[in-house]
């Protein structure tokens, strides 16, 4: 009965849409391109967005307790510097890893304690610290980039296993990470504790909850996250420089609101995330096998995102009206409203 | 109480009041710190080259104030930006002589359709903003791209009257600054004195109850994102006269500036407060930081670093003011009630 | 399954925007995706981004050289300068076995191991504009030699200033690697004798955004007021770092050289602000890197120093040692000669 609740409760209608999106997408890139439809290409689909969707695995926590960190990306960065540096200066690749989480982990502290002790907004805390991250990963490696990591290293990021060595060690990856998470956020008494606190924070102090220490730890979390991704991701790499994950922020922020997260906090899930990421990364590689240029796969990617939200809340709007099949609102599976999510107590 | 309330402690107790005292001081402080230490900071010129700088990252952050005011947020600002930008470029290099002023007209036009698309998007169809914007934001760059089809327009390309824009002055003041003072005061009045610009605040404040008291929250939202819209055509505009090259990835990532200078300046992003003030102020504290950070004679990677911080610094600073204020206005407050409460005590029951 | 009953109208509606898109699509894209009608080979052009004129103009030059072989090329990339995406493109080039990709690096280092499991399947690897690691492609097709192009700035700007005082660099980005080179070649230039009286007091980065390019000009007029040139070996900084001298009314004051476009200048050059500049043509490059690209196919090139190919109109080229190509010398353009080029 519990699993049923959960399952319904993980899976809801925006998840369900995503998952048919994507059937329609697969469906379109198959027309599209020949190259589309075969197993390695398939697998691989997820690859490129390993660092990505470990970071937005972290900042769907974040956002569901109704704070953002922006500083993720920035946070890799100094994450991977460190874990290069550590391993150019002769220790093993262990040490360096345990080197970069230990630095990413103790960036979204600093962080955490900002906004969970000192009350400070979290998105004007973070546009702070996304800059001067981005500044110490500059000034521990400087211009130049560290090689010639070793091979074993990027089998992390870039090898294969499996059988005909089909399956992406990243992709286990961060499916691992996923369903890691997902039983952290839906299936323990902390990740009930974030929807609580996402939805009402006073509700939720006065109801006893630890609330600045939760928030403390989401950071952490997310920290944690960025340095795992900055392992995986110089592992991809094969190097490291100061501008690693640049380019990252959007695709992250991109993930997890498509994946139906409230921006305002108190509902999403970790499915309706990963889902997003698939969704983004079938259209793109379809397009692209197509040789579909740059912009116009952002157009036509745009254009879908909105032609399905206004079908299926134009759907929702029709039965509500005709139906007669009327459902209350509000559940967690829910297209996230812009307007109408009651976070009043919050400033 | 006591006749010591003379006009100034009455003047200094609204400023105390104002929400933007903390970010104020951190600005303050921010110049004072830069005026001690960098060469040249507290010069005319570079007063005004920092002014000139913020100016259009000020003009786009007024429409995206009050986008936030109503719980919503506008992403797609700095593709609006990119395109009207190209538009504007391209519609002069074709016809030199055509007045600026419909060229103006032209880009505010683009921009509003974009924004008017935003808000119907976002009020009318339901799409969360952040959804909505997030997808126009590539749905305007690639028209961008498709505009601009791979070709740079340069300054040898447009009218020597269009370009002069960047350095004219109007009443002693840079062009650009003075159109950004212009579009602020007409913001601030918009907001303060009409009944669509305090709706705004109502809206975001609590949405359910605005649409209870009878506020058309629909046609609010979908103005809020028409003006934010607008503004940022106008901001093209001045970007195409300010920078003079032109090209597919012009104005890329500045909503990032824009968002940024609403925030820093305590404009909520949960909704309902915030004024346009503030975010005038929190794009001035960002350009002054760049800008004194730059004139430091320090090492560029330093740089970076030290200006994320001193964000960071200038948050914490406006906090800990803002929460000090609240505690004594509080605090005198319940004094107040007690003085007139024993007052009416002594007085004859 | 009550989920699908549900969302049957935005399926049905999803599938016919779909439908329609895809039926777009297949008219406009289909003679590029799938028909090799020609014989010879397909190319992929992939550029550090799409949307500006250098990218534009090498795609020009490779079409070109492609009409000539009757090989075919598609020119394609990111819409940012993010490696992360660029991969992705190598990714599909491969998947669509494309014969070579031609491509302008965001990353040396962190493109390799997608460009050496494109060389693994089959897809060879050259590069042009922004080397990658050499162990990752077989070419490198250069415009210039990187010690020509440090060099030329620097002997234009002491001209300019008649060898003395102060000037500093506005560079790309921190990690660019084509401009931290030619500052190295640039600092090599200026220990010799003549230059001993010019002092480089800073080197600034405006990242290649206009914005951030422009406020970091400015600041240096102002941090250092004796500054008499700027040197800026980036097509986005040049223009910027000339129209902030321009606006501050410094032109014959402060002189501003560096690598920028003809077109991009012109108006500067032809009122006196910029006395003169460099660059080179990227139609050629273009054109020589897709040349190579075909010796490349073919096997006839494998980069070892000393082979010969025929580089069409540009004549004969040997490769020199790295593996390396080199289109010609930059192009110094000065109010004489700016109206013979137009790009």
């Amino acid at each position: 009965m519990k699993a049923l609740a959960l399952a319904r409760a993980t899976f809801g209608r925006w998840e369900a849409l995503l998952v048919l999106l994507i059937v329609a997408a697969g469906a379109w890139s198959t027309t599209l391109s020949p190259y589309f439809l075969d197993t390695g290409n398939l697998l691989d689909l997820l690859t490129p967005y390993i660092a990505v969707g470990l970071l937005a695995l972290g900042l769907t926590f974040v956002v569901i307790a109704g704070e953002i960190d922006i500083s993720v990306a920035s946070t890799l960065a100094v994450s991977a510097v460190v874990l290069a540096r550590v391993w150019d200066a002769g220790a093993n690749v262990w040490v360096a890893s345990a080197a970069g989480l230990a630095v990413g982990t103790g960036l979204g502290l600093f962080n955490g304690v900002l906004v969970g002790l000192l009350n400070l907004p979290s998105l004007a805390v973070t546009l702070g610290t996304l800059a001067a991250f981005r500044g110490l990963a500059f000034v521990i490696l400087g211009g130049e980039p560290v090689t010639g990591l070793p091979e074993g290293w990027s089998q992390l990021g870039a090898g294969y296993t499996g059988p005909g060595e089909l399956v992406p060690i990243a992709l286990l990856i961060l499916l691992g990470f996923a369903l890691l998470l997902g039983v952290l956020l839906h299936a323990t008494r902390f990740g009930r504790y974030l929807y609580a606190i996402g939805s009402n924070r006073e509700a939720a102090r006065f109801s006893g909850l630890p609330v600045s220490r939760m928030r403390v730890a989401l950071f952490a979390l997310s920290g944690s996250m960025a340095g795992i991704a900055a392992v995986v991701l110089i592992g991809y790499y094969g190097s490291a420089r100061a501008d690693v994950g640049n380019e990252f922020l959007l695709d992250v922020v991109t993930a997890v609101v498509l994946g139906g997260v409230n921006i305002f906090g108190g509902s999403g899930s970790i499915a309706g995330v990963v889902l997003a990421m698939i969704l983004i990364a079938t259209l793109r590689n379809g397009m692209g096998l197509a040789n579909i240029s740059a912009d116009t796969q952002g157009i036509v990617i745009g254009a879908l995102l909105l032609g399905a939200i206004v079908a299926g809340n134009l759907s929702q709007f029709a039965r509500t009206r005709w139906g007669g099949r009327a459902r209350a609102t509000g559940g967690r599976g829910e297209v996230p409203r812009s307007e109408e999510v009651a976070v009043s107590s919050k400033t | 109480m006591s006749a010591r309330g003379t006009q100034a402690q009455a003047l200094a107790a609204t400023a105390f009041r104002l929400r933007e005292f903390g970010i104020l001081v951190a600005l303050l402080a921010t110049g004072l710190f830069f005026t001690l230490r960098a060469t040249n900071f507290l010069t005319g010129d570079n007063l005004q080259d920092i002014g000139t700088n913020v100016a259009i990252v000020i003009v786009v952050a007024v429409g995206q104030t009050m986008v936030i005011l109503t719980r919503n947020i506008d992403l797609s600002v700095g593709s609006i930006v990119g395109l009207t930008a190209v538009i504007t470029a391209q519609t002069l290099a074709h016809h030199h002589g055509l007045s600026l002023w419909v060229a103006a007209l032209l880009a505010v036009a683009v921009g509003t359709a974009c924004g008017l698309a935003n808000g119907l998007l976002v009020a009318v169809a339901r799409v969360p903003a952040i959804i909505a914007t997030l997808a126009t934001l590539s749905i305007y760059r690639g028209l961008v791209f498709q505009r601009a089809h791979g070709v740079t327009i340069n300054q040898s390309d447009l009218p020597n009257g269009f370009l002069d824009l960047a350095t004219r002055k109007v009443l002693g003041t840079p062009f650009l600054l003075f159109v950004a003072v212009v579009v602020v005061v007409l913001g601030s009045a918009f907001l303060h004195w009409t009944s669509s610009g305090r709706d705004f605040y109502a809206i975001g404040s609590n949405p359910a109850a605005a649409r209870f008291a009878g506020i058309a929250v629909t046609r609010r939202v979908i103005l809020a994102l028409t003006l934010s819209g607008a503004l940022a055509g106008l901001g093209g505009f001045m970007w195409a006269a300010r920078f003079g090259t032109l090209n597919a990835v012009s104005a890329s990532g500045f909503e990032f500036d824009v968002i940024t200078a609403a925030v820093i300046g305590g404009v909520n992003v949960f909704g309902g407060s915030g004024t346009v003030l503030g975010a005038v102020i929190g794009a001035l504290l960002v350009g002054t930081i760049a800008n004194g950070f730059t004139l430091l004679r320090i090492s560029e990677f330093w740089k970076i670093t030290f200006q994320g911080f001193a964000i960071v610094v200038a948050v914490t600073i406006d906090a800990l003011v803002t929460q000090r204020l609240q505690e004594a206005l509080r605090r005198r407050r319940r004094r107040e009630v007690a003085e007139a409460r024993a007052e009416a005590r002594e007085s004859p029951a | 399954m009550q989920v699908s009953k549900r969302a049957v109208i935005p399926v049905l509606l999803v599938l016919v925007t779909v439908a329609l898109v895809a039926a777009a699509q297949a008219r406009t894209e289909a003679p590029a995706a799938h028909g090799v009608a020609s014989k010879g080979y397909k190319f992929f052009l992939l550029p550090k981004f799409v949307g500006i004129d250098p990218f534009t103009q090498s795609n020009q030059g490779a079409q070109q050289a492609a009409k000539q072989l009757g090989d075919t090329v598609k020119y394609g990339g990111p819409s940012k300068p993010d490696v992360g995406q660029q991969i992705q493109f190598i990714n599909n080039a491969v998947q669509q076995r494309y014969d070579a990709i031609i491509i302008s690096g965001n990353d040396p280092n962190a493109l390799a191991p997608a460009l050496k499991k494109a060389a693994r399947r089959g897809t060879k690897v050259v590069s042009f504009d922004a080397d990658v690691a050499p162990t990752a492609r077989t070419i490198f097709a250069r415009p210039a030699s990187a010690q020509s192009i440090g060099a030329v700035e620097v002997v234009e700007l002491g001209k300019q200033m008649r060898y003395t005082g102060q000037f500093a660099i506005l560079s790309a980005t921190p990690t660019s690697s084509n401009q931290n080179t030619w500052i190295g070649f640039m600092k090599k230039e200026l220990k010799k004798p003549r230059y001993k009286r010019m002092k480089l007091v800073k080197i600034a980065y405006g990242n290649d955004d206009p914005t951030k390019s422009t406020e970091e000009a400015q600041a240096l007029l102002t941090a250092y007021p004796k500054l008499k040139g700027i040197i800026s070996p980036t097509s986005v900084g040049l223009p910027a770092a000339a129209r902030v001298v321009q606006q501050q009314r410094k032109c014959g004051k402060v002189n501003i050289t560096g690598l920028g476009g003809p077109n991009q200048m012109r108006a500067f050059v032809k009122k006196g602000c910029v006395k003169s500049f460099a660059l080179w043509s990227f139609v050629d490059l273009g054109y020589l890197a897709t040349r190579a690209a075909d010796a490349v196919a073919s096997g006839r090139l494998t980069g070892v120093a000393g082979q010969k190919f025929d580089a069409g109109r540009l004549g004969k080229k040997t490769v020199e040692p790295g593996g390396i190509v080199t289109t010609g010398q930059p192009i110094v353009f000065n109010r004489k000669n700016i109206d013979k080029y137009h790009f």
